[in-house]
């Protein structure tokens, strides 16, 4: 009942390795970890006898070393380690994979060759920066913290907005190299429990070496690959994903990464702000409505001059086709090439602008704004009104707030442009036709991505376009099926 | 004549009335396995066959027709082809993404056209208008009463026929009967202000005059913007064409896989792209072979009208028999 061409289900490899638990020897530690220059084996002479200290020093904070390993050994008495290390997190270790993960995750391992048992505590250099405002998602009002690389912070952050027992958090380790840390976490009474599993069994079937970055794992979670559109929403602001969390959400913290990911999503949510919920409800609907109709600009702009001068030019009345022909009369290009060179030259100025140091950026303004913007019209190459109106579509695209929609624009206006040339309003229509179309065939998490609109979900129409009055959103979206319909706990 | 479209919506409504107790029928929950249980197989391959050509025709008419249309008022030095395959290739795309989702984008093609509904309401209130031109509502002259007329409102009320094999996609709703009731009101009131709008516009004189009245009145249109307003509102249609387009592209493949009796194989991309090749084919030969030279009088449009007429009216009725019979059995 769902697409038409279903894919066929792939079959599984009959050979799966099976996983070696191998038992845990001085020898084979010693092995596994020869070449490391970092790799630290330490003999310490204690009252219990020799015990022995294994740990990759770049990773082990050494002040607590002494303090929580040393020490406490030295002045033992008694006669087992785990008895000595009672303030110590020691875990009793019986394999080789085991001890290996443990080590390269800053643990020490610590070996007693007389009882013949081996134990690791973790002590990681706590490596984290301090709290700063976020930079993508930046409010005049509203909490101006934002998450940070250390994914234990992250949490916490979260956690303390949200300090209920029903938030749930789940970890997973992804990638055979980077062994990344992915946190997933949900509201247990609120979040249905099929995106959770849907959810889970995504995390589990990744498989790939290295993760860098929350965007890379996103990419190996989506429901579409081959989509300029993003399935999850990455937002650096702790504020923004408790708010998904209380609504039904689920969102997924990755180790050194900066940005928290939120699922399922629809395609309006890329437009919403936080501000959206902490200005006045008429001032955030009013700019709400500004931000999708910016969208549209951005998008229809520069392919309806295309448009027009190419192939409708009787729909404008007479005065303006008058100005129009006269900024176009000397030009050599037609308008598309004339569109076209002008779309890239803007682009290369906005890609430069984001690689160049900030005080070379004002150069780049003069340079943007009066040698390529006055001076390709003084040299007959661009026409004024054609200027006029890029400007406007750039300055458009930048109303939306998430930085990955503001480069779909780029993509979206090319595509378009190529229709409004080809078949002049009726191609810009065919294109926004295949946009929604596309649109319309998008899930994230497996939930439909155009909704409320289609499917229609009417009553989550208090807050789509307009951002209905705080006291007015009662109940959770619909598309998102949660436990807890009301969000508030005395109904009429 | 707006006494004859009020009372093609009570007929159409009695219609819809019988299609409404149809749909709660257990046999078209089910879809294609349902209705082959009422039918038998060998007749639901004969009725395939006979659906094929009925959709065929519908989808062949309305999209050259539109295309045709664009081709007069937007692009007259296109060749008119390539609208064609345009309009087709976006169709194809949308119905691609299966039936559910194609049925879906029926929210965008509402948001994105009925306020066209409200492009005609200043045609009302014309200054040449005259509430005369309106008179006789109840025609005492046999002259003035025309049977294509008829025909061409029925068949422009026809199309909820089809929504009956499309349960297995919607919900099982039990108010069903008042849903259709509501479209079939929208229908008519919209054909009413059309009709009314374009009479005292254009006279009841000139009105015979005119090919495409509502697309020739939007032309009298003017924004201090857009001057030419009917280019914008044709393209805008498009939602609409390639909507239709997509549900019957479905319709077809669908309906040829039943046709050939391999409705119980899994639907193929091959499959699809091979009955789509025929279909576009088919309307390229049909345009360029038939439509082009002889538009005003072909007979094209007359069959489209009298098949769309002929499927509105048979189609609950054989339903409705075939599942009383099946039911007392």
């Amino acid at each position: 009942m769902g697409s038409l061409f279903p894919k066929k289900p792939r079959q599984k490899s009959k050979s799966e390795p099976l996983s070696s638990k191998i038992p845990l020897t001085d020898e084979l530690l010693k092995k596994s970890l020869a070449n490391m220059e970092d790799l630290e084996i330490i003999a310490l002479n204690t009252n219990i006898g020799t015990v022995f200290l294994y740990y990759i020093k770049t990773l082990i904070d050494n002040e607590r070393l002494n303090e929580v390993i040393v020490e406490p050994l030295n002045h033992c008495s008694k006669d087992q380690i785990a008895k000595c290390l009672m303030n110590a997190k020691i875990e009793k270790l019986s394999n080789l994979e085991e001890a290996e993960k443990k080590i390269v995750q800053g643990s020490i391992l610590l070996y007693d060759p007389t009882q013949n048992h081996w134990f690791a505590t973790l002590l990681e250099t706590p490596l984290s920066r301090s709290i700063e405002p976020p930079e993508t998602e930046t409010v005049i009002y509203g909490a101006k913290d934002s998450f940070v690389e250390q994914i234990d912070q992250n949490i916490t952050m979260i956690r303390q907005r949200l300090p209920v027992t029903a938030l749930k958090t789940e970890t997973f380790n992804i990638g055979s190299l980077s062994r990344t840390k992915v946190v997933m976490m949900y509201i247990e009474d609120i979040t249905n429990p099929e995106f959770i599993t849907i959810a889970r069994e995504k995390i589990k079937a990744i498989d790939f070496d290295q993760f860098l970055d929350s965007s890379q794992v996103a990419a190996f979670m989506e429901d579409h690959k081959n989509t300029p559109f993003p399935q999850f929403l990455e937002t650096e602001r702790p504020d923004a994903c408790s708010n998904s969390l209380a609504l039904g959400k689920i969102v997924f913290l990755v180790d050194k990464t900066a940005y928290g990911l939120v699922g399922p999503i629809n395609f309006f949510h890329l437009f919403q702000s936080p501000e959206d919920y902490f200005l006045r409800w008429i001032i955030a609907s009013f700019l709400r409505c500004i931000r999708f109709s910016s969208f549209f600009l951005a998008l229809t702009l520069v392919p309806l001059y295309v448009a027009i001068t190419t192939h409708n030019y009787e729909i404008l009345p007479l005065q303006i086709l008058y100005v129009l022909l006269e900024t176009r009369s000397k030009l050599p290009f037609t308008p598309f090439w004339e569109a076209t060179l002008m779309l890239i030259t803007l682009e290369i100025i906005k890609e430069a602008s984001l690689r160049m140091p900030t005080k070379s950026g004002q150069i780049l303004g003069v340079i943007g704004g009066i040698v390529i913007g006055q001076a390709t019209v003084q040299a007959g190459f661009v026409s004024n009104v054609f200027i006029v109106l890029v400007g406007i579509s750039a300055i458009a695209s930048f109303l939306v707030p998430n930085y990955l929609m503001t480069k779909i624009i780029t993509l979206l206006q090319f595509f378009l442009l190529v229709l409004s040339s080809l078949l002049g309003i009726p191609g810009i229509v065919l294109g926004m036709i295949i946009i929604i179309a596309h649109l319309v065939g998008l899930t994230s998490l497996k939930q439909p991505y155009f909704a409320p609109i289609t499917p229609l979900y009417l009553k989550d129409w208090n807050d789509l376009f307009i951002r209905g009055p705080l006291t007015s959103i009662k109940e959770r979206p619909s598309f998102l099926s949660p436990l807890q319909r009301w969000r508030i706990k005395k109904r009429r | 004549m707006i006494i004859v479209i009020i009372g093609i919506g009570f007929v159409s409504q009695l219609n819809l009335f019988i299609l409404s107790k149809c749909w709660k029928s257990r046999f078209l929950k089910d879809g294609a396995e349902g209705i082959s249980k009422l039918f038998g197989k060998r007749m639901i391959r004969l009725y395939a066959f006979i659906g094929l050509f009925f959709i065929f025709m519908k989808m062949a008419i309305f999209t050259i027709g539109y295309s045709d249309i664009m081709h007069q008022y937007i692009f007259p030095s296109i060749n008119n082809n390539w609208l064609i395959l345009f309009i087709f290739l976006t169709s194809l795309y949308l119905a691609s993404k299966g039936m559910e989702k194609t049925f879906q984008f029926v929210v965008i093609v509402m948001l994105s056209t009925f306020w066209i509904i409200f492009v005609f309401i200043p045609f009302l209130f014309a200054p040449m208008s005259s509430i005369h031109d309106l008179y006789p509502l109840i025609p005492n002259d046999p002259s003035l009463f025309s049977w294509k007329g008829v025909l061409l409102i029925w068949s422009s009320l026809s199309g909820p026929e089809y929504l009956i094999f499309l349960k297995p996609w919607l919900t099982h709703d039990k108010r069903q009967f008042m849903y259709f009731t509501i479209g079939n009101m929208i229908s008519v009131l919209e054909y009413l202000l059309l009709f009314i709008a374009a009479i005292l516009f254009f006279g009841s004189n000139y009105l015979s005059k005119t090919l495409y009245p509502t697309i020739d009145m939007i032309k009298y249109l003017q924004s201090p913007v857009f001057e030419r307003m009917e280019i914008i509102v044709i393209s805008v249609y498009l939602f609409y064409i390639v909507f239709a387009l997509a549900l019957f592209l479905l319709f077809f493949y669908g309906l040829s896989r039943l046709a050939l009796a391999k409705w119980n194989l899994q639907t193929t991309r091959k499959g699809y792209l091979f009955c789509a090749a025929v279909i576009l084919s088919s309307f390229l030969i049909f345009y360029n072979f038939l439509w082009k030279f002889s538009y005003k009088g072909f007979w094209g449009l007359d069959l489209e009208i009298a098949l769309s007429s002929l499927s509105y009216l048979i189609i609950p009725i054989i339903l409705w028999i075939a599942i009383k019979r099946k039911e007392d059995v």
